[in-house]
């Protein structure tokens, strides 16, 4: 069993389900919009490292450096491009 | 071609890992494609014209089962490579074969969520909210439904071939990219349901 | 669709393109069929994935394209000319306006560049081939069937008329409702594809393929240039994806994104077409600057100065492209902290590309400047582009271009940067390149002289447009009245455009002239030159490096030349080659077919080429193809014959 199911994998298994759990309060309990969003933010970004790290392995070549250069690269143009385009579209839009 | 034993077989050649590589920096560009997804999806999600909101038309119970489903899929995925790595072949072939059932399980949820909207009269051509939440959620399905006939097809291939340097790293790169939707789902989750529904 | 619309009728121009369309294939079907040259085209050129033959067909596109969108502008500065004149009506005009920009840009600039980037990336870093030799083959194909799909939109269905931009709500189904910006958006969308992947080919490739010893910061600066042009590509076309996709289901399916009720954003659709396009226009101009760097250093008899300089610019370039993209669209009406942000940080790029130009300055100070035709395009850049650059700080005050904005102070600017900066550079780059392909060099004299006629027309033709900007001349109006004094300078610019074609013919001959007569040189470095591709032999053979090089410092070849050592220690041993491939070739045309059926609706065309396209996918993922080996004779055999040494 522990050869088909390696410790490490089942708790990466568990703390999802357990943060996609955590996420869902939002809707149950009574929290400041901000609030709200740290939460769902927080749990999102944890979820994401559990799937680079431990299921994709990300770090277990020689090019991890530019393999984390590559996905931060990628998540600044993301994250420019949504925040960016909210920001001239609606926040800054007269 | 020069085999090297001395790391897994899906990186046993030079160009092993150069398409590992490469398939990363593929997933990079994935990453942008679904971030302006999202960015037009957060620009237009409150933009209803005369048609329903996110409050009006999203429903809890059937977005949970396709999380649990996607991330119970992502899991056996794992676990398939994490038996492959010690020439599992059965037990391989096993987890491959939850994995995609699972998907088809969650495409099946996602169909009936579509097929709930346009009964309710919410349609691609309603207002810009549902076109960007079915481009949206499409996209992803669209990928999911990929994957299943990519992983069928390796399924067949690994059946074929044994555990080669060939059928190990196209395996590897399919879990990859099935990590990867599970990732954009856990997005779609938060921000799209969960945010909608707040 | 009625079938009356299918052919677009009533000009005798497009009938007159009609004709020599089908003469034209005629003549190539014949052609082929008479030399019996139909087996070569195929065995060598249409299933090749050696990347120089992909890079050599890259260009000679390139090249096609360049004439096809050269007489779109020689038809919009006829028509524009003299006062009311009646040559081309408004939608001829429009549409030939909107053909000329996404020719130009995707096209021809697009397929310059990755066809030299083809052609010497892999040799500047001592690698046999791209990282993925079929991966590039598909590229170069999806490329070729989304340019032929865009240009057949000419004579059948009638080509987009929304300008290269295709703004919403004008380029909607409502407002434009012929087929042509579906053409606009499938055609993009599938050369697009191919342009994605030569960006995730090529930083495998540079990044995992250098010859042992070439660490990053001793690559060639040309290397660099395409390293970070490839992230940029990597990271901005998937918007232009996204933004192409939702234009073809806001078009053809009925969906609400761009439209101007039920809650659609039209001005939405010019936000993520410039969250791509700015980026784009990097992706044009630094491997130009690449290009220069290379030629400066090569024709200055000095290694470039600053290189690290030059490389953080240009990654600081890279990140900062990013982050502009508002100022295209200053007066949409957002607020003055949207603004301000953009045009801080669009002056801001100004500083980076700034140190390049003072880099390239030091870089000739005090060295020994030969005046070849690529140094001619390298010197001529400099000034002209500058002043494309200062122009451009104009521009991003938002508050002044509320007075430029749209007029022909803009198309003025950035016919300065794109004109000097790519199109100098890809020419400069064909001209130092050449010979590595071919064996010899074209000849000097005609070139030079192509030379000085394209610089001095492109002069005459794009400085007057600056004062008819300032006048109040907008882009895109097809005609004008004599009362706006608008006709001197219009006039002056047209001569200015003949002057152009006349340069670019001459061009054209000296490519044909140095073909037939140009004497062959048994010389891999004609130009006394530092990087690595100069010390293959000329033509290159197809394995380009019979021993890897080991690489001890930047520009090595030079060093080894001083030095007299040899770069190559190794034995000669078998080579590994990938394998040629029909399939990308037919993938190109199943997509080309898939585009043409999915901009007319008709869905089971549409089905059927994407089924095809998914039995490609799958033949392609049950292949096992390992490439073959050369044996070490035939490797000593070739080299002996090209480089006539004892081995």
């Amino acid at each position: 069993m522990k050869k088909l199911f390696p410790l490490q994998h089942v708790m990466g298994y568990v703390s999802s389900l357990i943060l996609s759990v955590v996420a869902l309060t939002v809707l149950f309990f009574d929290m400041s919009f901000g609030m709200q969003m740290t939460v769902l933010l927080v749990c999102a970004i944890i979820q994401m490292s559990v799937q680079l790290f431990v299921f994709m392995h990300i770090g277990e070549t020689g090019s991890k450096t530019s393999l984390y250069t590559n996905i931060a690269y990628a998540l600044f143009v993301g994250i420019v491009t949504i925040f960016g385009t909210l920001f001239t579209m609606i926040w800054g839009y007269q | 071609m020069k085999i090297d034993h001395s790391v897994p077989l899906e990186y046993s050649t030079e160009e092993n890992k150069n398409r590992i590589f490469g398939f990363w920096v593929f997933l990079g560009a994935e990453i942008v494609m679904f971030s302006t997804l999202f960015a037009v999806y957060f620009t237009l999600w409150n933009r209803t014209g005369n048609g329903p909101t996110a409050k009006e038309i999203f429903e809890i119970g059937p977005v949970l089962i396709e999380t649990f489903l996607l991330l119970t899929s992502s899991f056996t995925i794992g676990l398939a490579i994490n038996s492959m790595r010690q020439g599992l072949m059965k037990a391989t072939m096993g987890f491959f074969a939850v994995t995609l059932l699972l998907g088809l399980g969650f495409l099946g949820v996602e169909i009936y969520e579509f097929v709930t909207y346009v009964n309710e009269g919410a349609t691609l051509q309603t207002n810009a909210f549902m076109s960007s939440l079915f481009t949206l959620l499409g996209l992803h399905g669209a990928h999911v439904t990929l994957g299943l006939v990519w992983g069928g097809g390796l399924m067949l291939q690994m059946k074929r071939e044994g555990f080669t340097p060939d059928t190990a790293n196209k395996s590897f790169i399919f879990s990859l990219y099935w990590h990867f939707l599970d990732v954009v789902w856990i997005f779609i989750f938060s921000f799209v349901y969960l945010k909608g529904l707040m | 669709m009625k079938w009356d619309e299918f052919f677009v009728t009533g000009e005798p121009m497009i009938y007159g393109a009609m004709v020599s369309i089908v003469l034209v294939s005629i003549a190539i079907v014949v052609g082929l069929t008479y030399f019996k040259k139909w087996g070569y085209l195929w065995r060598e050129w249409l299933t090749t994935v050696d990347h120089k033959k992909i890079g050599i067909m890259y260009i000679i596109s390139a090249l096609i394209m360049l004439f096809r969108g050269g007489v779109d502008g020689l038809l919009m500065r006829a028509q524009l000319a003299v006062p009311e004149n009646g040559l081309l009506d408004s939608q001829h005009y429009n549409e030939i306006f909107t053909t000329h920009g996404v020719i130009m840009i995707l096209f021809m600039a697009m397929p310059f560049i990755i066809g030299l980037m083809n052609v010497v990336v892999p040799l500047q870093i001592g690698a046999r081939d791209v990282a993925f030799p079929r991966l590039n083959a598909v590229s170069f194909w999806l490329f070729f069937a989304g340019a032929m799909l865009f240009n057949i939109s000419f004579v059948i269905g009638g080509s987009p008329d929304a300008g290269w931009t295709a703004y919403f709500p004008l380029s909607s189904i409502e407002f434009s409702p012929t087929v042509g910006n579906n053409y606009y958006s499938i055609a993009l969308q599938i050369a697009g594809l191919g342009t994605l992947m030569t960006g995730v080919n090529f930083i495998v490739t540079i990044l995992k393929m250098r010859a042992p010893g070439m660490t990053l910061m001793r690559m060639p600066m040309f290397t660099w240039s395409i390293l970070v042009t490839s992230v940029i590509i990597v990271f901005a076309f998937p918007v232009l994806t996204i933004a192409l996709l939702l234009m073809m289901l806001d078009r053809q399916f009925g969906s609400q994104f761009f439209t101007m009720a039920n809650g659609g954003m039209d001005m939405l659709w010019a936000n993520l077409f410039w969250v791509w396009g700015h980026p784009e226009v990097y992706i044009v101009i630094l491997p130009a600057f690449g290009i220069f760097s290379e030629v400066i250093s090569t024709f200055s008899r000095k290694n470039l100065y600053g290189y690290k300089s030059m490389v953080f610019s240009m990654v600081i370039i890279s990140i900062l492209s990013f982050v502009v993209w508002a100022h295209h669209f200053y007066t949409m009406g957002h607020g003055a902290m949207v603004n301000g942000f953009f045009s801080v940080t669009t002056m801001a790029i100004a500083i980076p590309t700034g140190i390049k130009i003072f880099n390239w300055l030091f870089t000739m100070q005090k060295g020994r400047i030969e005046f070849t035709t690529p140094m001619l395009y390298a010197l001529a850049f400099i000034p002209i582009f500058t002043i494309g650059g200062v122009t451009g700080v104009m521009l991003a005050m938002a508050s002044a271009d509320y007075q430029y904005h749209n007029t022909m102070f803009l198309v003025a600017h950035f016919h300065y940067t794109l004109i000097p900066g790519t199109v100098f550079g890809v020419l400069s780059g064909m001209y130092y390149w050449f010979p590595k392909l071919f064996g010899f060099r074209l000849n000097d004299k005609q070139g030079k002289l192509a030379f000085w006629v394209i610089m001095t027309s492109f002069n005459v033709t794009f400085l007057p447009l600056f004062f008819l900007g300032l006048n109040g001349m907008t882009r895109r109006m097809y005609t004008y009245s004599a009362e706006t004094g608008f006709g001197p300078l219009n006039l002056l610019a047209s001569i200015g455009s003949v002057g152009l074609a006349v340069g670019f013919a001459i061009l054209v001959y000296n490519i044909y002239w140095s073909f037939r007569y140009a004497p062959r040189e048994n010389n891999g470095d004609p130009w006394n030159a530092r990087t690595l591709e100069w010390s293959t032999p000329s033509p290159v053979p197809h394995y380009n490096f019979a021993k890897m090089p080991n690489i001890e410092n930047r520009d090595a070849f030079w060093f080894a030349k001083k030095s007299g050592k040899s770069l190559y220690t190794e034995e000669y041993s078998d080579i590994h080659m990938p394998n040629n491939s029909g399939q990308p070739f037919i993938l190109g045309a199943i997509f080309m077919f898939f585009g043409f059926f999915m901009v007319f609706n008709w869905w089971v065309g549409a089905v059927i080429g994407a089924l095809g396209i998914f039995i490609m996918m799958i033949v392609r993922s049950f292949e096992r193809d390992h490439g073959h080996y050369i044996p070490v004779k035939e490797v000593v055999a070739t080299e002996q014959r090209l480089r006539g040494e004892q081995v």
